[in-house]
């Protein structure tokens, strides 16, 4: 047990924090079209030639092979710089955080060579294909079909809930590839071009007015056999790969950010005022909500240190990432929902979902935390069956 | 940085654990229940060989060197058994001792001959403020009421409020013994002049009241994970509907979000020791945080542990409620929730 920062990592530490006074942009990110997608690859672009893409990505692939802690304090000192825009809410992130990492450990050197660098230096949007009309929580009951035709794949079939879908180079799909083999067997994972001819993608109006969020579908689209990572049938270990870093790693700059938002909220408590003119902090109520919101991502923060040691001692995120998942997702809509509490009849007027100062529009765009990436209820099956060892739920006979 | 233990740390935690499965099986104490005094002389001697009191403090004090976070170890294990006794009087009682350059009384304390009780000053009615404190007690020295667990035996009274810690004196002391919300945490009442012969030293330090914080957040962590874990044996045993109960959602997600509270009250007490220990400026933030945090944890999941265990857990021969009642009483020591909150609120944020 220890905090202490080793030399390299405090020095890694000030190089950060000198960087981003020099370069962090200071207009505010486009909130849709090809503005923000020129907006998001630009910035990305930016990162990679200061050296903050892929920051504990492998060197042979243009990361900078550093650790999750460094990871982590990047993640730090982006959060207290005062950034115009979140580093999550972009449409890098599935590339980043999904696509990326997901290659690096599963995929063929080829594809590592192809994908890996051009993702770092935002030349490339991904998208992720794993969610249907019918296979949501039961994700492995997903029957977007793919049959094999000489070298290609043919896939037939329509994935949803796909963000960035309309300015995706490329797509993360798990499709179906044997019909007759039991549901976690028969499934691969396979990169798809979405400027293939077959694709059709309509949009989905979210609650929280976003626009960037889409239904995908795929009438008889031609993948080649070479895009299949891993073996092909044997996807669904891969998606899990790819869920896992979603659970470990891939939120962290969201843990870490929620805790600037909490000191900001605490700020706004001391400026705002009740009916009677009295500081909002001075309600007890409030107060005491808002120790608690402080106390608590202070035990986000912890958990995630303690998860990053756990994957520096195994190589992998375990199970364990759903607890903080679970944690967090609560606890961002708790901080969001305190918030519109705290800033009165200012909470009846709409706000965009990310920049500095802004509530309403996060606090709608909140609701997704318990349910994108396996809603709350998945991730408690798996923190009761994978890290706790309680038995699975009976299967319903057929 | 790193937040795991290391083998060293381990071997401080499996060192306790066997000891206190071995000494102090929860059925063999309820005997003591609501006895002024639960830990016989031998218990007690033993836990002062095994330099369990002595852990945090340096060896040029005549401590065994280690720190902060080896006593949070320790802390753990005690609310993972929830152990009894006047573990956290001692432990702080032989710091208070040695800052005051008090080596003799630091010997005593370590070496379990002379025993420490916590006391904390009784929080007055609003609407008699001022009959109760600082009035004139028969003897007519000005004296203040208060509240004393482990009371019998005590040698010493460690008396803390805020910063300020003063070790007194308690022999010839008039318990008013009280019943005990929890029947192994001997409670009791007192009047003592604080500003007289009977004080053997004081110290005002921020560090003790922290240390106190973070040793009370380490027992209540410990708490909810010895709760989650009797609810996760339980809902594997536990058979209803031709099946173990662990295998329904209801229960199932229960014990996942006890597994997650615990461990976020554990990962940020242990940090919240590294932080203080190390001197670092979030050290009081860390500090409340955890205690905020394992305090919720400890109550919470004490609560629905007995829940998960239906009928048997709301028996008195089941270890369920003295989960209940302790969490509640370590809630209550060394400032309690409301106090706790606004500690963090005023702390200076984190940078």
């Amino acid at each position: 047990m220890n905090l202490e920062l080793s030399v390299e990592e405090q020095a890694f530490r000030e190089e950060a924090r000198t960087w981003l006074r020099e370069h962090l942009p200071s207009e505010e990110r486009p909130p849709e079209g090809a503005e923000m997608r020129e907006f998001d690859l630009a910035w990305q672009h930016t990162l990679y030639e200061g050296g903050w893409a892929g920051i504990n990505w492998p060197t042979e692939y243009g990361g900078r092979g550093l650790s999750d802690i460094q990871q982590m304090i990047w993640y730090e000192e982006f959060a207290s710089a005062d950034p115009p825009f979140t580093l999550n809410n972009s449409c890098t992130f599935v590339g980043n955080n999904h696509g990326g990492p997901t290659l690096i450990v599963k995929g063929s050197e080829d594809q590592k060579a192809e994908h890996l660098p051009r993702i770092l230096r935002g030349e490339v949007v991904w998208c992720q294909g794993f969610s249907e009309p019918g296979a949501g929580s039961d994700l492995a009951g997903l029957s977007t079909k793919a049959v094999i035709d000489g070298d290609e794949l043919v896939v037939t079939g329509q994935k949803t809930w796909t963000s960035y879908a309309h300015v995706a180079d490329l797509q993360e799909l798990l499709v179906r590839t044997d019909p007759d083999a039991p549901k976690h067997k028969g499934i691969s994972w396979v990169i798809c071009d979405m400027n293939s001819p077959g694709i059709e993608i309509r949009e989905i109006r979210t609650m929280s007015h976003v626009t960037d969020f889409c239904e995908v579908f795929y009438d008889e689209v031609r993948i080649p056999l070479s895009n299949v990572v891993g073996e092909i049938n044997e996807g669904w270990r891969v998606a899990m790969s790819t869920l896992s870093f979603e659970r470990g790693t891939a939120f962290m700059a969201d843990q870490v950010e929620l805790a600037a938002t909490v000191e900001e909220l605490i700020d706004e408590a001391r400026i705002r005022s009740d009916a009677s003119g009295r500081a909002m902090i001075h309600d007890d109520e409030i107060a005491r909500r808002l120790a608690t919101a402080r106390a608590e991502v202070a035990a986000l923060r912890a958990m995630t240190i303690a998860g990053i040691s756990r994957t520096a001692r195994t190589g992998m995120p375990g199970p364990e990432g759903s607890m903080i998942r679970l944690f967090h997702g609560e606890l961002h809509q708790r901080v969001y929902r305190l918030a519109l509490d705290i800033i009165g009849a200012e909470a009846m007027r709409l706000t965009p979902v990310d920049g500095e100062g802004t509530w309403t529009g996060p606090y709608l765009q909140s609701f997704a935390y318990t349910i994108g990436g396996g809603t709350t209820d998945i991730q408690r099956n798996i923190v009761g069956e994978r890290v706790l060892g309680l038995p699975r739920e009976p299967k319903v006979p057929q | 940085m790193d937040l795991l233990p290391t083998d060293e740390q381990n071997e401080i935690t499996n060192t306790v654990r066997t000891q206190l499965a071995a000494d102090f099986e929860l059925n063999d104490l309820a005997e003591r229940d609501w006895s002024a005094s639960v830990l016989d002389g031998d218990i007690w001697q033993r836990c002062a060989e095994l330099g369990w009191f002595a852990l945090g403090l340096s060896e040029a004090d005549g401590g065994v060197g280690y720190g902060l976070p080896e006593e949070v170890l320790l802390f753990e294990q005690l609310g993972r058994h929830a152990t009894p006794g006047p573990f956290l009087a001692t432990v702080l009682a032989a710091h208070v001792a040695a800052a005051a350059g008090e080596s003799d009384l630091v010997a005593a304390i370590l070496g379990g001959t002379a025993r420490v009780a916590l006391a904390e000053v009784e929080a007055t009615p609003v609407s008699t403020a001022g009959a109760l404190s600082g009035g004139a007690a028969p003897g007519g020295e000005s004296t203040t009421r208060l509240r004393v667990t482990d009371f019998g035996g005590a040698d010493l009274l460690l008396v803390l409020d805020g910063a300020s810690a003063i070790l007194v004196n308690a022999e010839g002391l008039e318990f008013s013994a009280d019943t005990s919300f929890d029947p192994l945490v001997p409670l009791a009442v007192a009047a003592v002049d604080l500003s007289g012969e009977r004080v053997v030293c004081d110290v005002n330090d921020e560090l003790v009241a922290l240390r106190a914080t973070v040793l009370t957040a380490a027992e209540l962590a410990g708490m909810a994970a010895a709760t989650t874990d009797q609810s996760v044996e339980y809902a594997k045993d536990r058979e209803q509907f031709g099946r173990p109960v662990g295998s329904f959602q209801a229960v199932k997600h229960r014990c996942a979000d006890m597994a997650v509270r615990a461990d976020a009250a554990l990962q940020l007490t242990r940090l919240a020791a590294l932080a203080v220990a190390g001197g670092h400026d979030d050290a009081t933030f860390q500090a409340e945080s955890a205690r905020l945090v394992a305090t919720d944890a400890a109550v919470t999941n004490a609560e629905t542990n007995v829940q998960n265990h239906g009928g048997i857990g709301f028996t008195y021969e089941h270890s369920a409620h003295r989960y209940v009642t302790r969490a509640r009483m370590r809630a209550a020591t060394a400032g309690n929730r409301s106090s706790h909150c606004a500690d963090l609120l005023a702390a200076p944020s984190p940078s």
